[in-house]
């Protein structure tokens, strides 16, 4: 068939989970770190929202009739995943920039009292790692129930999730890597690292897994995961996914988790490593969309 | 005993000239570039001279679990208690996961009205007591439509009578398009 | 002085809104979709457009020949749907894909709006409008000018088939030219002739519906679409019953046969030759039947003596075995079994023979008169209608410029050999021509050597077409004298058997135009010719064919046909032969007279060189000849001609699926997508024609594919006058 959704759609599926990962990195950092991770809590409070923002402008756009997107929040039709998805995607988008509101400065604070505020924040730390959990995973259940071959694949879900919190915690990594103000520190970061490097290796299992059983699965099926290994996905996979999407940050990241870096080179290495996480993680939303879209049922 | 409104098509009756999906356009005020009807080929298979052909047109199955209704965020997309699958442009957003969910393909973005478009089986025909217009022109009779759940209809007759197959059996979604490939000789007579 | 306009301009949807004032303006949907226009159309001049409603209306189709019924579906003044006419015999209520796309052709923004003038060089496509005053006396005063100067030999006029061709004919000949000319000799004249000098008669029926063996050579019903005979076709095959298919290219026909019999080109005669020489041999043929209605069979017998199934292999590469077996099996079927005389057999010199061949095989079975085989001329079981009463034609002084009789002595005069009339403008020979009035007819794409038509109609000094596009002919026009589209105008009234059908206006005109019987009507009158066309407008004309029967016009149109009751058809003649011999003629007086071999003979076709392929042309269901290329809804489901080529050719010049190749012949050079299959003969090459369109005025079609007419060579069988199409061969390379 000809391509239903296209680029913008990957785009929204890539800033839902970068903007998830991201708030679940800030949740846990400042639940499970407390002082000692304010900065990359902060700068994850500070990012999540925005991803998410962009990508839903652009869904709105992609619409065949976007003046007629409030049909939406007028239903709740539980076999449709976009329809609860519209749902939780709305209420985390907004209790995202609720939670960015509370990790301001207090200067900036302009309502609410600074005990009530530190309250608040607890509360939806606590809160927004389910609704996270929720909008990455969701991506996932949305391609599912499209039936298609690879977009039917029962983990794809999982490896959405772990896709977004591994490049939710990149991009925390980076941008309070690139800040002059509130710099995250080595010791932060080394954690993060370790999570992302875990991240990546789950993620690496999950494909693989993911690849055996489609290849094992209907004949339709395995034809579509072939357009991926040697097919007219090969370059994308192989090269932007596999290469420098997965293998070479999570040999950055070790090397890096292993002191072997010199000092000079931590830094350009830690951008460049997140940023390919970020760059991996785009494709892999790529690849799946489009695979699953330019392959169908014989 | 509910209707079930549905097709029968008989591939070796069709001779591929595409009036169905001229017939099609014309009726439903199809828009250029997109078209709610096919006739798909196998092309020409086998080695000189030993080839063989066979055409095999289509449109909405009209599914009995049509995934294009379960994935609609709006309610848009319905199967209404005829068959019938339809979609309700008041609600349709155009956020064409229909398309994406549709293992046949059979929905379009509608360029002008924004909205997913398909196959109606020419409801406002049925209504007025005719034939949608692709059986209605079919030059071979290879298209035919009806009520499966009514033993005198043609439908079912062709049915009863010869071997059928539907399209993509293993993905669940209950087509409601047999397919008859033997040479039918006799249309029979039925509602 | 009046503004100068180019195709574009023309086309603009502002001069388009501009030009049809009278007519009304279109809707919003200009660009790409629908261009039906909203229901302001019509204000002012049309009643029937403010009529609010739906209302249906019986008229006959013009997407093609075969004339169809046809219900219009109109909605507020505009045409939503069209549908078959279920009493109507050549369709039984069903249309193919060009009947169903009638409506996007007239909402075209192609159409011409009003008439036009050249305002520029020939063909530079500039134009200014003109008003049908102007325009008719502009037309009829160079027509004047050329008789007085000339002669009326110096003006050619040329028409296709169509329900008011015998109006056309009747100005030509008050005008009084011997030169017409039609697309016959491109066509079928081979089968026709063949026919013709074999039982008399031109065209016999088939009867599919009790055949029991079918043998196709050159009709290809499943892309060739003649609706009934399609129709039957379909069902033949689905009871069963076994259709042959001769034919280089595995057509959608013969996908649907039961055997698919890929012929070398020009070689069917040897097939047919051998057939008859197993049935005489085996004694299989109807004896009786020969006795009694044939003359000629001993001629036969000593003919075909070598012409055995091993023989015809080496000729036509299809094995002995099956010929022998196809022979056994038609003659165990006759005489419900038919040879089709087929259509566009005429590809090769030799055709003439392989239609002669087919004619005698059936007669030798008896195939006649008799439950599924071949039904003789119905003309007088069917209604005669009334004629207008004119004064008598002037004897038209002159030879024919198409060589008819003088060069081609055994061309039926009514046929004409229409390739060598326009070779014939060009030599300036036996005469110069000097004008040419081409009405629905586009010789620019039909004829062979396209470049060789253009330049004829550049040397003329006056051209004028009547069409409702701006076809390739048209545009390179002194005049374009718009025609109104079939679904807006009348025609003469079409009898079949013992009914009468109508083609009646189903919407008023939407622009400046008229019915061409309204044009020639008008023209005469112009050229004070108008006593021979004594009507008044086209309900008067047709009131006139009506006269003999007991119904009036107001009746006709109201119900779309009417039939005679009681009505007796007359089988008495079926026997009675119109031959010099009055029987069927296996051996042809004619030819004999002509000093040719009488009977059926093998003459050897050209082969091409190595590194050629033979060109073949055909049809496709979706478009007919040359002038449904425009229609957007046909682009939809055809939207471009390809070149076949089979699998090893494409790899041997290193060509995959829709790669350009460059086709070149003797004569010129296209290229045009590949279509890679395996379905055809390896020696050759095959393109539906009708597209690669040159006039820019057809902005849907226009740069789309690629002219047959263009490569092919012009080669004319002397005896039938048929022009040779696929004695072209073409040398093929990657883009």
């Amino acid at each position: 068939m000809e391509l239903t959704w296209g680029l913008m759609i990957v785009i929204y599926l890539f800033t839902a989970g970068l903007s998830a990962g991201a708030m679940i990195t800030s949740n846990l950092a400042f639940l499970y770190g407390g002082q000692e991770f304010e900065r990359v809590s902060r700068w994850g409070a500070y990012l999540s929202p925005f991803p998410i923002s962009l990508g839903l402008g652009l869904l709105v756009l992609d619409l065949g009739s976007p003046f007629n997107f409030y049909q939406l929040f007028l239903t709740l039709e539980l076999s449709s995943p976009m329809s609860y998805g519209s749902w939780i995607i709305l209420f985390f988008t907004l209790l995202s920039f609720g939670y960015l509101y509370l990790w301001l400065p207090q200067a900036y604070q302009k309502v609410g009292q600074t005990l009530q505020l530190e309250r608040w924040k607890k509360r939806l730390a606590m809160l927004m790692p389910f609704l996270s959990i929720a909008v990455a995973s969701y991506t996932g259940l949305l391609l599912n129930a499209a039936v298609r071959p690879i977009w039917d694949a029962p983990l794809l879900p999982i490896l959405f999730l772990i896709s977004a919190l591994s490049t939710g915690v990149a991009a925390v990594i980076m941008i309070s890597n690139l800040s002059p103000w509130k710099r995250a520190r080595h010791k932060e970061l080394h954690v993060l690292t370790k999570a992302d490097a875990g991240l990546i290796i789950l993620e690496c299992l999950i494909i693989l897994i993911m690849i055996v059983m489609g290849r094992s699965s209907s004949a339709s099926e395995s034809m579509a995961f072939s357009s991926l290994l040697v097919g007219n996905y090969v370059w994308v996979f192989w090269l932007l996914i596999v290469g420098l999407g997965l293998i070479i940050p999570l040999f950055m990241e070790l090397m890096e988790l292993k002191g072997k870096i010199p000092v000079k080179w931590v830094w350009p290495v830690t951008i460049s490593s997140s940023f390919l996480v970020l760059f991996g993680g785009f494709f892999v939303r790529y690849v799946i969309t489009y695979a699953g879209q330019t392959n169908s049922w014989f | 005993m509910t209707v079930r409104m549905g097709f029968v098509i008989i591939t070796s009756r069709c001779i591929d000239c595409d009036a169905c999906m001229v017939a099609c356009r014309s009726e439903n005020d199809v828009p250029l570039g997109h078209t709610r009807n096919w006739v798909k080929s196998s092309g020409v298979q086998g080695q000189f001279p030993r080839v063989s052909e066979m055409f095999q047109p289509g449109n909405c199955m009209h599914c009995d679990n049509p995934p294009c209704v379960s994935v609609c965020p709006t309610g848009a997309s319905q199967k209404r208690s005829d068959g019938i699958v339809i979609v309700e442009d008041k609600k349709c957003i155009g956020c064409k996961y229909c398309l994406t969910a549709c293992p046949y393909d059979a929905r379009f973005s509608n360029s002008e009205t924004g909205k997913a478009d398909k196959c109606t089986l020419c409801l406002h025909r049925l209504e007025q007591g005719l034939e949608p217009a692709c059986v209605q022109t079919c030059l071979g009779k290879s298209r035919q439509a009806g009520d499966l759940n009514d033993p005198s209809s043609v439908v079912s007759r062709l049915i009863a009578q010869y071997p059928t197959r539907i399209l993509l059996k293993e993905v669940g979604t209950g087509p409601n398009i047999y397919y008859i490939d033997e040479a039918v000789p006799d249309i029979p007579d039925g509602k | 002085m009046s503004k100068v306009y180019t195709w574009d301009q023309l086309f603009s949807r502002r001069q388009f809104i501009k030009g049809s004032v009278a007519a009304g303006v279109l809707g919003t949907a200009a660009g790409i979709g629908l261009f039906r226009p909203e229901s302001n159309l019509g204000q002012g001049k049309s009643d029937q457009a403010a009529v609010k409603g739906t209302k249906l209306v019986t008229t006959i189709c013009e997407q093609c020949v075969w004339r169809c019924g046809v219900i219009a579906r109109v909605e507020d003044g505009v045409v939503k749907m069209l549908e078959g006419n279920p009493d109507h015999p050549n369709n039984l209520g069903k249309l193919c894909p060009r009947g169903n796309a009638g409506i996007e052709t007239l909402y075209s923004p192609d159409r011409i709006k009003f008439p036009l003038i050249r305002a520029g060089a020939r063909g530079s496509g500039l134009w200014r409008r003109a008003s049908w005053d102007e325009a008719l006396s502009y037309t009829a005063e160079q027509m004047k000018k050329i008789k007085d100067k000339y002669g009326a030999k110096a003006m050619m006029f040329n028409s296709t088939d169509n329900l008011s061709q015998p109006f056309f004919e009747i100005l030509l000949k008050a005008y009084g030219t011997p030169n017409y000319g039609t697309q016959r000799s491109l066509c079928f004249n081979s089968m026709t002739t063949g026919f013709l000098y074999t039982y008399g008669t031109p065209q016999p029926g088939t009867d599919f519906s009790k055949c029991k063996y079918m043998i196709f050579t050159g009709r290809n019903l499943a892309e060739g679409i003649s609706n009934s005979e399609t129709q039957e076709m379909i069902e033949m095959v689905a009871r069963g019953v076994k259709v042959v298919v001769l034919d280089p290219r595995f057509s959608k026909t013969a996908s649907k046969a039961t055997e698919w019999l890929p012929v070398r080109p020009g070689t069917d005669s040897a097939f047919f030759l051998a057939m008859i020489n197993v049935i005489i041999k085996e004694k299989l043929y109807n004896e009786a039947f020969v006795n009694q209605y044939t003359q000629g069979f001993e001629d036969l017998v000593t003919e075909v003596k070598d012409y055995t199934p091993e023989w015809a292999e080496k000729k036509c590469e299809i094995p002995a075995t099956a010929i022998r077996r196809i022979a056994l099996d038609f003659a165990e079927a006759a005489p419900a079994a038919i040879a089709h005389p087929n259509w566009r057999t005429s590809n090769f010199v030799n055709s003439f023979q392989t239609e002669r061949a087919i004619a005698v095989l059936n007669a030798l079975m008896g195939n006649w008169a008799q439950p599924g085989g071949l039904i003789p001329d119905q003309e007088l079981s069917t209604l005669k209608l009334g004629v207008l009463s004119h004064p008598a034609f002037p004897i038209a002084q002159g030879i024919r410029l198409d060589g008819v009789p003088w060069q081609y002595p055994m061309v039926p005069l009514a046929y004409g050999v229409i390739q060598t009339m326009r070779d014939n403008i060009l030599t300036g020979k036996p005469y110069e021509a000097k004008g040419w009035l081409i009405s629905r007819q586009n010789p620019v794409l039909s004829i062979p050597e396209r470049q060789k038509t253009i330049n004829a109609l550049m040397k003329l000094d006056f051209v004028a077409v009547i069409d409702i596009q701006a076809s390739d002919t048209a545009y390179y026009a002194d005049v374009i004298l718009p025609e109104s589209y079939y679904l807006e105008r009348f025609d003469g009234l079409i009898p079949i058997k013992n009914k009468i059908f109508i083609r009646q206006p189903v919407v008023e005109p939407l622009y400046d135009t008229k019915s061409s019987l309204m044009i020639y009507k008008e023209l005469a009158d112009k050229l004070g010719l108008g006593e021979f066309l004594p009507f008044k407008d086209e309900k008067d004309l047709l009131s006139q064919q009506l006269k003999p029967f007991a119904v009036d016009l107001e009746e006709l149109q109201r119900v779309g046909h009417y039939e005679m009751e009681d009505f007796q058809e007359d089988h008495s003649k079926d026997f009675e032969f119109q031959t010099s011999s009055g029987k069927i003629e296996i051996s042809s007086g004619i030819m004999a007279q002509m000093g040719k071999k009488a009977v059926p003979t093998w003459n050897e076709p050209p082969r091409p060189e190595k590194d050629q392929y033979y060109l073949l042309t055909g049809k496709t269901a979706q478009h007919t000849q040359m002038f449904t290329q425009n229609n957007r809804w046909l682009l939809e489901v055809f939207p471009e001609n390809r070149a076949w080529l089979h699998t090893s050719v494409a790899a041997k010049i290193g060509v995959k699926m829709n790669d350009n190749v460059v086709l070149e012949s003797e004569v010129g050079k296209v290229s045009v997508k590949a279509y890679v299959t395996e379905g055809i003969r390896p020696d050759c090459i095959f393109m539906v024609g009708g597209f690669g369109h040159v006039s820019k005025g057809l902005k849907a079609a226009y740069g789309l594919g690629a002219s047959d007419s263009a490569l092919h060579k012009t080669i004319t069988d002397p005896i039938s006058g048929g022009s040779a199409l696929s004695e072209t061969f073409v040398t093929v390379s990657k883009a």
